[in-house]
């Protein structure tokens, strides 16, 4: 992936082309004929700045700072209204939940947005490998996605509640949960990641 | 069926038959026809409906100069008097086309219409019949006699009764009120081949059904409609005489919703622009604001497609302050607390979310070809759209013309119905 461009003159195409390239269903946004379909279909669509359409749009014209900073990106819920309603078959649901992404690695998102996104990244990490979520690995997980330095510091203000819940029985010690049949629970995210690929 | 016999029999007589078989009475139909019985050659005529004229009978007007359709349909049938080189046939719906240039067989499915061609259209047997059934010519927006006249500009000017009479005592009263011997209850529904040595495809379209636009709740209110139905609200022999009301409680339509775009150029129903149906809209505009002094019209559209000449009907009616344009695609639309229908989403101008309440909520719904159903093979295609094409470099002898080929408006239709004759003529060669 190349670095994200940041456009210096008034109608630069080089963020519209990365979005283009480098978010998933990106390729799809020249599609978009900004019917407002999506953003009349949303749920959330009162408490968002932009909404998806006018994102888009925004998009299109370059706006780099402002798109990876709209709260756009954080009150989607998720809902695939617009997804499923656009006219034009665009994955607008995807292609928000990426910008989103963006925004975060690139250092637009709110910090409790961030933390979210790394939350979110390591509950996954951990119920894709063991066909559970062990709160221990989570924890640490989480932690060290602020780096090396920031996760001893965290892990270490957390001890003493760490000891404390194992006490209490709350928390376990020894291996990992997982499930039996890890091998099928691979193939069935495969198969539907597979789906999802094909839209 | 003599004709019918007639012609099957000339199928045997081998495979060069010279006659040329149009699919379809409308506007592109008819003219397709006589435009190649007038040069001589024998043309069937072949219409599903009681009477030709197909969807612009039910127009009130044509845009862009509001002149009434039935004027354009008289002049088309004198000539179809004039001629007796065009056999028409109604009630005959095509159901499979088979078979090569020279040498097509079609078969249709003939439906009773229990009255011969001894009709002098005297209506007594609709005075007597009692039973009612929702009147296919106002799209089910007001009732009619079971035994009645297709409407008041039928050609052929006979009278249909519908099925549900027979057996019934409505069956015996018509019998006996029929002084011509016209009445005939032994028809029965049967197949029918007919040959042909070229086909024209005229079969048109179907309003796209506007229940499948789940988000529109269509069915939620009788003041959400569709664009035909708007047409018959305004053609005085519509259900309400012409007026614009609310279906619901028959009170003036003044604040009206027109939704443009309603299932076209959307991946999830219609993906092609239905071309007619801005202007349609415009001129829907137009009747309201006629009708009603403090008339207020709010058009909701992507963007206003009037192609060429169009653009002019457009700016005209720009002008009037009381149609307001209002750049958005609403995601949906329904019936409020207040009994009226309101219509919601974006307006994409300035980002505002909207939510309005109308007296009337007419969804500009596209055209879906009506052919879509139809089994044909040979040397056509239809298009993933439905629309039946001619393949290109091919020497057939299959054509269409009017909307069973593009979502054209009328002056197009009837250009492509020309022009449909004129490769029929080719294909079936010099008399
Ligand atoms: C709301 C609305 C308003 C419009 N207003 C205007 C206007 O103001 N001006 C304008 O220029 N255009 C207007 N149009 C467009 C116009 O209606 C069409 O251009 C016109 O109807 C096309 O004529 P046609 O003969 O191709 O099709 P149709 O009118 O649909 O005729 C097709 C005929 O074929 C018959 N048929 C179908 N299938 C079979 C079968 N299997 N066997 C036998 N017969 C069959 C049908 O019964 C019908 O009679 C409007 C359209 C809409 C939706
Ligand atoms: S619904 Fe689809 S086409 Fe319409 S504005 Fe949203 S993304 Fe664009
Ligand atoms: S003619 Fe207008 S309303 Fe009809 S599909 Fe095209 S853009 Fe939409």
């Amino acid at each position: 992936m190349t670095a994200v461009p940041t456009p210096s003159r008034t109608y630069d195409l080089s963020f519209a082309r990365w979005v283009r390239e480098n978010v998933e269903g990106g390729d799809k946004l020249n599609m978009c004929m900004q019917c407002g379909m999506c953003s009349g279909s949303c749920p959330n669509g009162q408490e968002m700045d932009n909404g998806p359409r006018k994102l888009f749009m925004m998009v299109r014209a370059g706006l780099k700072d402002e798109v990876l900073s709209s709260s756009t990106l954080w009150e989607c819920t998720s809902c695939y209204r617009c997804y499923v309603r656009c006219p034009r078959g665009i994955p607008v649901t995807t292609i928000v939940q990426h910008l989103a992404a963006l925004a975060a690695k690139e250092g637009y998102a709110p910090k409790n947005k961030v933390e979210n996104y790394f939350f979110s990244k390591a509950f996954w990490w951990s119920a894709e490998s063991f066909g559970k979520t062990d709160e221990r690995l989570v924890t640490m997980k989480y932690f060290f996605s602020f780096g090396f330095g920031e996760g001893i510091r965290k892990a270490l203000d957390n001890l003493k509640i760490a000891l404390g819940m194992i006490k209490a029985g709350r928390m376990h010690i020894g291996l990992p949960h997982t499930i039996k049949n890890k091998s099928q629970l691979k193939a069935m995210i495969a198969k539907a990641k597979e789906l999802e690929q094909k839209g | 069926m003599t004709f019918v016999e007639r012609r099957g029999t000339m199928a045997q007589d081998g495979p060069h038959s010279q006659t040329i078989a149009v699919i379809g009475g409308g506007i592109a139909g008819l003219t397709a026809a006589l435009e190649a019985a007038e040069t001589g050659y024998d043309v069937i005529l072949i219409e599903k409906e009681p009477a030709l004229g197909g969807r612009v009978t039910r127009l009130n007007r044509y845009f862009p100069k509001f002149c009434h359709p039935t004027c354009g349909l008289e002049i088309n049938y004198q000539r179809l008097r004039k001629n007796p080189r065009v056999k028409v046939l109604t009630m005959h719906e095509v159901v499979a086309v088979d078979g090569e240039k020279g040498n097509y067989t079609i078969t249709a499915k003939k439906l009773p219409r229990f009255v011969n061609e001894k009709c002098t259209a005297c209506g007594e047997c609709g005075k007597v019949c009692e039973t009612e059934i929702d009147d296919p010519y106002n799209y089910g927006m007001s009732k009619v006699k079971a035994a009645r006249l297709p409407h008041e500009h039928a050609w052929p000017m006979r009278y249909v009764i519908d099925p549900v009479v027979k057996g019934t005592d409505d069956q015996k009263r018509i019998e006996e009120a029929c002084k011509y011997g016209a009445v005939d209850f032994s028809e029965e529904e049967e197949e029918v081949t007919i040959n042909a040595g070229a086909i024209v495809w005229a079969t048109g379209w179907r309003p796209y059904d506007a229940r499948k636009l789940e988000t529109y709740h269509y069915d939620s209110s009788p003041d959400i409609i569709n664009n035909v139905e708007m047409e018959r609200l305004a053609n005085h022999d519509g259900p309400t005489g012409g007026k614009v009301v609310r279906p619901s409680n028959g009170e003036p339509a003044k604040k009206v919703a027109l939704i443009q775009c309603a299932g076209s150029r959307d991946v999830n129903h219609l993906p092609y622009c239905s071309m007619i149906c801005c202007l349609a809209s415009l001129k829907h505009a137009a009747y309201v604001l006629e009708q009603y002094e403090d008339a207020e019209v709010h058009m909701y559209y992507i963007d206003i497609r009037a192609h060429d000449k169009m653009q002019t009907f457009y700016e005209r009616l720009k002008v009037d302050p009381r149609l307001k344009f209002i750049k958005s695609k609403p995601a949906e639309i329904g019936l409020g607390e207040d009994g009226r229908p309101y219509v919601k989403g974006e307006r994409t101008i300035d980002r505002e979310l909207y939510c309005e309440s109308y007296d009337l909520v007419v969804l500009a719904t596209g055209m879906e070809p009506e052919a879509k159903g139809v089994d044909i093979k040979g040397d056509v295609v239809k298009d993933e759209d439905g629309f039946v094409l001619a393949l290109e470099g091919e020497d057939g002898g299959q054509f269409s013309c009017g909307v069973a080929a593009g979502p054209f408006d009328v002056a197009l239709s009837t250009m492509s119905g020309t022009a449909a004759a004129l490769k029929a003529i080719q294909a079936v060669g010099a008399r």
